[in-house]
């Protein structure tokens, strides 16, 4: 071994500086993210907080909503979230199904399915409100309600439920599938008391995400379902509603008076982000809970 | 007449020849054993038996394998049903996320057993005979995950003959294991000889040897030699063979 | 076909306990035949010496699948080892036997003088050796190292009693020289006792060597636990 090589003098220590000072950045870079959410948490709260109290919570609004509450708005998102979820669940979770354990990976089938699905979640929110408008509103003539709403935020959330659901899928080792298909299972059975079950916890989390992402949305209920002023709770789901984001942004923007509504506008917003992390929460929790139960005991 | 009966079978994975025309034989409560170099077709051939690669797209099979006599390639033949008869213990233990006693009963319920008390019989029956009550008789509602790697290949092994099988495949069931688990291992396929036909797949001469019956050699897609397990170990006919178990290949 | 391999040992030690059986009982008819030098007798005995051969060869190829299928290490190799050298040294011991049987059988004589046998001692010799056979075969049953170790000192008066027999048959060749085809023979019988004497230690010296060993390795299991 005669040709060893000779080692630049000093480069072990530049090396070592570039490593740290890269490390630093990223390190930076992350804690900026941070600061960020913190700084939209705590302006919110720093501005809403203050009008945050029980009849807040628990009234409707008054005077032209420039006083009062927003429990419609609250009842209304609740609502469409549930819709929604009603819509998007069976469907999403049955194509996931579908795409990871029955069609033929490579087939065009699946393909096509996953194409449309990318190209669905691509579509913006509002092209959704504006084909919920004409189908739901218009065509089937279920009028500007709950149910248009539900199935227009339905729609919209199904892409995300069903990757969510695949990628669960995807994830169980098909040494477990085999398993329980040599002892003579249909693949029907193997899915039911198998595979759903393993997948459940990430299916759970993916859905109470997409639930997250539906209480927020403003654009497709605005031609399909948000009332701009109903104080009384909806009676069926035919009747319109109230919900938070579109409270928002209607005395954000077109309220009759600015200066008395702004309060009222970032109460609304925290009581919104409340629900988006509450839910959040939620999701995280559910997943240990499910983890927990699938790896002990069923 | 051989239990199970393999014809001049021929397997294809879209183009690629993996299984060029094996004939063999295997016959009842023996155990024969499959060796051979990694990508011969051995677990490829073993897992026609239950038809586990009808699994994989754009296989394809030619030739007869027959288990009593029966074509099990044959129109009208329901996967569900071989696979009953015909139980497979893989690889890697691959218990259920469910509690031990769920495991085991698993493949009783799927296949319509409602009966509790004849599911809880069967499941202690199958847990003896897997050697395994004694460990877990205490805790059957807990997770199976809760056992060793061991426990859980013998675990498996239970839950395979829980639906009462007469043929038990099994893929290179002890890999995995630590030698005392698969000494254990071992031990319960010779145990479980005296119920079932097994064929076993091993990249372990020395288990092949000790544990088996007849031996198959595989190579490169074709079967080299088949004979008695003592005739292979000591007076192989093929030099292929030879070189193979004595580890002077290629 | 027995598949564990405590099993299979177990066989293989009963397959040596019954050829120690066998040759045992050969070497107690070629006492018998000597002794009364019946004819008879020593025809069964090379009869029999097929029989032996046959089972030597049995046992040799058992212990060779053994070691093929099983690949056995430390006490079991060791094990099978000693039954493989046992084995060979019984074999060798039942040929001894046949060929006493056949200097009985080709021998013109029609018996032996008794004042000879007693001087020669050769009742003892015959019994020290058949003393040391069952000696041994207890100690392999057993597994006791014991009986294994008292039979090495036995070596020592067959030796003695060969040497002393040269003597007395070569007085007795000088007074009858008629008789010297059969006082070759009554020689040659000794030295194969003798020779068998040196199997015998053999097996001894396996037996202590391979379960002294068995000792060692359970008070080493003991410490583990």
């Amino acid at each position: 071994m005669s040709n060893r090589p000779t080692y630049p003098a000093g480069y072990d220590k530049s090396k070592r500086r570039t490593q740290r000072a890269a490390f630093a950045a990223f390190r930076a870079l992350s804690f900026c993210i941070v600061f960020i959410l913190f700084a939209i948490l705590g302006f919110i709260i720093y501005k809403g907080a203050g009008v945050i109290s029980w009849e807040f919570l628990s009234e409707a609004p008054t005077d032209g909503m420039t006083s009062g509450g927003i429990f419609p708005a609250i009842v209304g998102t609740l609502l469409l979230m549930a819709g929604s979820a009603i819509v998007a669940f069976p469907i999403g979770i049955m194509s996931g199904v579908y795409m990871n354990e029955y069609a033929s990976k490579s087939g065009w089938a699946v393909k096509f399915i996953r194409l449309m699905t990318n190209n669905l979640s691509g579509i913006p929110s509002i092209v959704f409100g504006l084909f919920g408008m004409a189908l739901f509103v218009k065509y089937l003539g279920f009028g500007d309600s709950i149910l248009a709403g539900s199935l227009t935020l339905g729609l919209l959330s199904l892409p995300l439920v069903i990757r969510t659901t695949e990628e669960a899928l995807k994830d169980i080792p098909d040494s477990i599938r085999e398993g329980s298909l040599a002892l003579g299972a249909t693949k029907l059975q193997t899915i039911w008391k198998v595979v759903l079950p393993m997948g459940m916890p990430r299916i759970m989390t993916g859905l109470i995400l997409s639930l997250g992402r539906v209480s927020g949305e403003t654009a497709p209920i605005l031609f399909t379902c948000a009332a701009y002023f109903f104080p009384q709770l909806p009676t069926s789901v035919f009747d319109q509603c109230m919900a938070l984001p579109y409270h928002l942004y209607v005395i954000a923007t077109s309220g009759t008076d600015i200066e008395a509504q702004q309060p009222i506008a970032y109460g609304t917003a925290l009581v919104l982000i409340a629900i988006v992390l509450v839910i959040n929460l939620l999701a995280g929790w559910f997943r240990r809970y499910f983890e927990k139960r699938v790896k002990t005991k069923q | 007449m051989g239990k199970i009966e393999a014809k001049d079978v021929h397997f294809y994975y879209g183009a690629f020849h993996a299984l060029k025309g094996i004939t063999m034989e295997i016959p009842q409560n023996k155990v024969v054993a499959f060796i051979g170099p990694s990508g011969c077709g051995k677990s490829t051939f073993l897992r026609l038996f239950n038809r586990m690669n009808d699994l994989i797209a754009g296989a394809r099979l030619d030739g007869s394998i027959k288990i009593d006599g029966q074509d099990i390639y044959a129109p009208g033949i329901e996967v569900d049903d071989l696979r009953k008869n015909v139980g497979m213990v893989f690889q890697r233990p691959n218990p259920f996320p469910k509690s031990i006693f769920d495991n085991i009963a698993y493949g009783l319920r799927v296949n319509g057993i409602k009966d509790k008390e004849f599911i809880r019989q069967r499941v202690e029956e199958s847990l003896r005979g897997a050697a395994l009550w004694d460990e877990v008789k205490d805790k059957l509602n807990a997770s199976a995950y809760a056992l060793s790697g061991g426990q859980q290949q013998r675990l498996c092994i239970a839950r395979a003959m829980a639906v009462s099988p007469s043929v038990l495949l099994m893929d290179e069931p002890a890999s995995a294991l630590d030698p005392i688990s698969t000494a254990k291992v071992e031990e319960l396929i010779c145990e479980l000889r005296k119920e079932v036909t097994i064929v076993i797949v091993t990249h372990n001469m020395q288990q092949a040897s000790r544990v088996s019956d007849m031996t198959a050699f595989f190579y490169m897609g074709e079967l080299v030699e088949y004979d008695d397990t003592k005739t292979i170990f000591i007076n192989p006919h093929e030099e292929a063979t030879q070189n193979y178990i004595t580890g002077r290949f290629g | 076909m027995v598949k564990f391999v405590d099993t299979e040992l177990k066989s293989i030690q009963r397959e040596i306990i019954r050829m120690w059986t066998l040759v045992y009982d050969q070497m107690e008819r070629a006492k018998q035949a000597v002794m009364e030098f019946d004819k008879n007798v020593a025809k069964q005995i090379t009869i029999r010496e097929r029989l032996v051969d046959a089972f030597e060869l049995k046992i040799d190829s058992e212990i060779e699948d053994f070691i093929a299928l099983y690949t056995p290490v430390a006490i079991d190799l060791r094990f099978v080892l000693a039954m493989l050298k046992i084995n060979n040294d019984l074999e060798r011991i039942g040929d001894y036997a046949y060929s006493i049987a056949r200097f009985v059988n080709e021998s013109d004589a029609a018996g032996l003088d008794k004042e000879l046998t007693e001087r020669l001692r050769m009742e003892e010799m015959f019994s020290t050796v058949l003393e040391m056979m069952t000696s041994l075969r207890q100690s392999l049953e057993e597994m006791n190292p014991a009986h294994a170790i008292s039979v090495i000192a036995m070596d020592d008066t067959l030796d003695s009693l060969n040497a002393e027999s040269n003597t007395i048959l070569v007085e007795y060749a000088k007074k009858d020289l008629e008789a010297i085809p059969l006082l070759m023979g009554l020689g040659s019988t000794f030295r194969k006792l003798e020779r068998t004497g040196d199997h015998l230690t053999n097996i001894a010296e396996e037996i202590v060597f391979f379960i002294d060993a068995k000792i060692i390795k359970h008070t080493g299991s003991q410490e583990q636990e």
